[in-house]
């Protein structure tokens, strides 16, 4: 058809208002949007780049020691880190600091903009708002604790030959993760239930901070309360022995100081250890409790403090306000 | 209470107040009198500043500030005639409403406190909320004993700061009776708002500020009869709109006409010639007028011109 | 809009009541409110403070009540919780938005809350930022808005889960006479071109008159009345009248025509005769002719309509009820 034999019509679209009929997603796939963005927020992503620096430096930080490990290792040295224990003052350290500054980021920030109502408004249970907020921090403190780990068993394999070598690696990671999944699921309940106390970040940071600090330190003072020493006793020789002789008798072996199996009950950090005791682990430092036949106590007061700040987080969400 | 015929008059001569380089208010010149005057203006337009200037709480940067020639500016006698309702909530929590206006009526140094309080009170309606604490008072409620407290000295001039904020309607009805009763007994009341239709109720007087400038004093719709350059807006509705408008386009006074479902607007640049030929074009064609109504004469009309001047 | 859910009412509450637990028997926010809010723009007014932010809980289904019961969109608000929240969209009062995000993205995420997939949530808040008037601004950082644009933002988050009823609670807080002509305006034309049913909070009786069809008044946590508007703003049996001068003259020629005229502030106030067969037009006519007989220039003629705040008025007051 020509150009001129065919009258060009014209069409005015209509640009009004459009309803949507289509799926509508449920409760779970609401949930798992939040905990996504929650995981998100938790790396700075979706906001400027001053707000990622934190969490980057920190990922960085934990990385060094797998780094240099695997160089290391490329020299001909043996792996320079366990799996399970890692660098306990830097992992300690970097943990702190990114909960401390990251947990407000998903949970202060909502609290001072008000912006509560807009979720409560919508099709989900009030108590939706802390578990996607929990899951999504829980997976971004994984990623902070594992990720060096796996970094460091990359390192190794690249290192080792044969299958025996590599499998002796990958047994050694396994607890190494486990603990790691430990860690990530007890300070994020921590960190976001002392966060969600106040919509200031620099007061949430400051009071997670404080909070991992302050029971550190109280751990570490009853963990240097001094056991009396061997006593090992000088006596007279028995019957038959020669006039003048000496005999030594070794003492009872020291008794544990309640004070030290209890020190690590204080801290977060310590009752990781404490745990990590019971469940076999060998003993890799002065700063970890000689914890006895208190191991299970560790792993019952740590289910106790994670189910309590979890049930904390929920009940200050539960009365959902408008306003 | 006010029996006295004496009145107060508010004096601006050429006041400016700036905060380095930000001018809040910039050479304003107004006289108020007694009765209401509303203090309009978008949010920053320097209403606040005005208000804060007279009731002395502020030094001008520039220019007078005078109540009965006396500058209100370091003079503590002011305050003796004055009675400011700030905006924020500048009231104390924890004390009940009784108290917290006693206190303000102590401040003063009353010489019968007790009369005065209960007085101020019962103004207000605030009696059977008296002995609770003000924390548990509404918005509206602590507006009222707010108010309260700054009558208690029974003043010539009352200064109020967005005084409706958060009232519901009944509230805000008496609220606006009870000013307007104590504007009509001689008192001098300012009180600023940016909702035009608050000030278009209870203002006898306007005073429009925009940018810190005065852009307008006096009745409004005087003011739009003043406003020579626009034309006037009236909308009629009558028995056969559509040959009273062409009646009317006629006429050398009418610019443009429009019909439409609502009836006929004409425009016309001479409000005057228009008025008085209304009636006798309608009569002439037999039709009856129904509605006769100058659309633009509103507050809001008015206002929207001397913003976008 | 299929027309029967024309005739259905958006929200039924019946006895509805909500006692907060305290000292002296406790805070009864809502004591016993029945009211059924037909489809249309609704205003709600009176309702202030606790009772307000107490119903909107209740019919967003956060709240159990301690009596009676709440329908919204058919839904009961104590079982149905979920499917309302699923299908109304809310403008809370306050402020509720994040500085540090942008609108675009902001009203994105709310509509990935609201349950829609997400590249449907990117769609329709593009097209709630367009409805509302923030196109050009959208990918702006929220904290740079004013506060109408603000008040905007909220909107289209209530707009963009496709909403079957908006709740807007004072939409024109905070905004200056332009911004809230352009938000009336909006509104109004939310609930007549898009066709979703609105229920407007607002303490400015003058707003409610402009855009809303139906008007609900609660006081003390009961109905005052619920009606349509035109009810409440019926034209009186006065007529006012207004001339430039000549305002004594006037009245004397009306008298002489029968008709009795008293002042009123600048004008004249005249009962209008019916003739019986509902034909008032003698009155308007007598009225322009004395008006062209002595050449007067009449500026206003108006039949008086009564005002929804009346309501509010002790009977004393409403001589005095000014003219609008």
């Amino acid at each position: 058809m020509s150009a001129e034999t065919q009258q060009a019509a014209g069409v005015i679209h209509d640009l009004g208002y459009r309803s949507y009929d289509g799926k509508r997603l449920g409760r779970k796939s609401i949930i798992a949007a939040l905990t996504w963005h929650s995981f998100r927020s938790a790396f700075g992503f979706g906001r400027s780049a001053k707000a990622k620096i934190v969490p980057v430096i920190a990922l960085v930080g934990l990385c060094l020691p797998a780094i240099v490990s695997a160089f290391a290792m490329s020299r001909g040295n043996p792996r320079l880190v366990d799996y399970d224990t890692y660098v306990p003052v830097l992992r300690d350290l970097l943990m702190t600091i990114f909960v401390a500054v990251q947990a407000p980021e998903l949970v202060s920030r909502d609290i001072r903009s008000h912006v509560l109502p807009l979720y409560f408004s919508r099709p989900i249970k009030p108590v939706d708002y802390p578990l996607a907020k929990y899951l999504g921090f829980t997976a971004a403190c994984l990623v902070m604790m594992e990720v060096p780990l796996l970094a460091l068993y990359a390192g190794s394999i690249a290192n080792v030959h044969g299958g025996a070598q590599v499998w002796a690696q990958t047994r050694a990671l396994i607890p190494g993760l486990l603990v790691g999944l430990m860690w990530a699921v007890v300070l994020a309940a921590i960190s976001l239930f002392i966060a969600s106390m106040t919509g200031r970040r620099a007061f949430a940071t400051g009071a997670v901070a404080i909070f991992f600090l302050l029971t550190y330190t109280l751990a570490e003072i009853l963990l240097q309360v001094e056991s009396p020493p061997d006593v090992s006793k000088v006596v007279p020789g028995g019957p038959g022995a020669p006039p003048g002789a000496v005999h030594i008798v070794q003492g009872a072996p020291a008794v544990i100081p309640l004070a030290e199996k209890v020190s690590g009950l204080f801290s977060p950090f310590t009752l990781f250890d404490g745990v990590r005791m019971w469940l076999g682990a060998t003993d890799t430092g002065d700063n970890v409790p000689k914890v006895g036949g208190f191991g299970a106590i560790y792993a019952v007061i740590l289910l106790i403090a994670l189910g309590a700040c979890l049930a904390g987080l929920a009940a200050r969400y539960r009365k959902a306000t408008l306003s | 209470m006010n029996n006295t015929g004496v009145t107060s008059t508010i004096e601006l001569t050429s006041v400016s107040r700036w905060y380095g380089n930000v001018v809040a208010v910039n050479d304003i010149t107004m006289s108020i009198g007694p009765g209401v005057t509303g203090l309009l203006g978008p949010n920053g337009a320097g209403k606040s500043t005005i208000l804060h200037m007279i009731s002395g709480f502020l030094e001008p940067s520039k220019g007078t500030v005078a109540i009965d020639g006396k500058p209100s500016w370091r003079n503590p006698d002011t305050y003796r005639s004055l009675g400011l309702v700030p905006e924020r909530d500048s009231v104390y929590a924890f004390l009940t409403g009784e108290q917290f206006v006693r206190a303000t009526a102590k401040l003063h140094k009353l010489p019968d406190i007790d009369q005065a309080t209960q007085r101020a009170i019962e103004m207000t309606e605030m009696s059977d909320a008296k002995h609770r604490k003000i924390s548990t008072y509404s918005k509206g409620m602590r507006q009222r004993i707010k108010v309260a407290a700054a009558l208690v000295h029974d003043p010539q001039v009352l200064l109020l700061d967005e005084p409706f904020n958060g009232m519901d309607p009944r509230q805000r009805l008496h609220m606006m009776d009870l000013l307007a009763k104590l504007g009509a007994e001689g008192r001098t009341i300012v009180f600023s708002s940016h909702i035009l239709e608050e000030v278009e109720r209870l203002a006898s007087t306007i005073q429009v500020m925009v940018a810190g400038r005065l852009a307008a004093s006096g009745d409004f719709r005087a003011i739009r009869r003043l406003m020579t350059s626009r034309p006037h807006v009236f909308s009629v509705r009558s028995s056969d709109d559509r040959t009273l408008a062409a009646a009317l386009v006629n006429h050398p006074y009418t610019n443009a006409v429009e019909l439409s479902a609502k009836g006929l607007q004409v425009r016309t640049s001479d409000f005057g010639a228009f008025c008085e030929q209304i009636a006798p074009v309608a009569a002439e064609q037999g039709i009856t007028i129904r509605e006769l109504l100058p659309t633009d004469e509103t507050l809001e009309s008015v206002f929207g011109y001397l913003i976008s001047s | 809009m299929d027309p029967s859910s024309r005739s259905q009412a958006v929200i039924e509450t019946d006895a509805l009541t909500k006692v907060y637990p305290g000292p002296s028997g406790g805070v009864t926010a809502l004591g016993g409110l029945t009211v059924r809010v037909a489809p249309g723009v609704t205003g709600l007014i009176g309702a202030n403070g606790a009772g307000k932010s107490t119903l909107i809980k209740v019919l967003l289904g956060l709240v159990e009540p301690t009596q009676g019961t709440a329908k919204v969109l058919g839904h009961d608000s104590v079982t149905g919780g979920e499917q309302i929240r699923q299908v109304v969209g809310y403008m809370p009062e306050h402020d509720c938005l994040p500085p540090d995000v942008s609108a675009t993205e902001f009203v994105t995420h709310m509509g990935r809350m609201s349950g829609l997939p997400a590249t449907v949530a990117r769609e329709r808040a593009a097209e709630a930022l367009r409805h509302t008037g923030l196109h050009e601004e959208r990918y702006r950082q929220i904290g740079t808005y004013s506060t109408g644009m603000k008040q905007r933002v909220k909107l289209a988050q209530a707009l963009a889960g496709d909403p079957r009823l908006l709740l807007l609670d004072e939409p024109t807080n905070g905004l200056d006479p332009a911004g809230r002509n352009a938000m009336l305006e909006l509104i109004a034309r939310i609930g007549e071109e898009f066709g979703i049913p609105i229920v407007v909070a607002s303490h400015l009786l003058g707003e409610i008159e402009r855009i809303c069809d139906n008007l609900v008044a609660i006081e003390a946590g009961r109905l005052l009345r619920a009606d349509t508007i035109d009810s409440f703003t019926k034209a009186s049996q006065t007529l006012l009248v207004e001339v430039e001068e000549g305002r004594d003259a006037l009245a004397r020629e009306l008298g002489k025509r029968g008709l009795t005229a008293r002042p009123y502030q600048r004008a004249l106030l005249i009962s209008i005769a019916s003739d019986g067969d509902g034909d008032d037009d003698r009155t308007f006519d007598a009225v322009r002719d004395s008006v062209a007989v002595l050449g007067l220039p009449l500026s206003r003629l108006e039949q008086r309509r009564h005002q929804v705040e009346e309501l509010f008025r002790d009977d004393d007051q409403l001589e005095a009820a000014d003219v609008r």
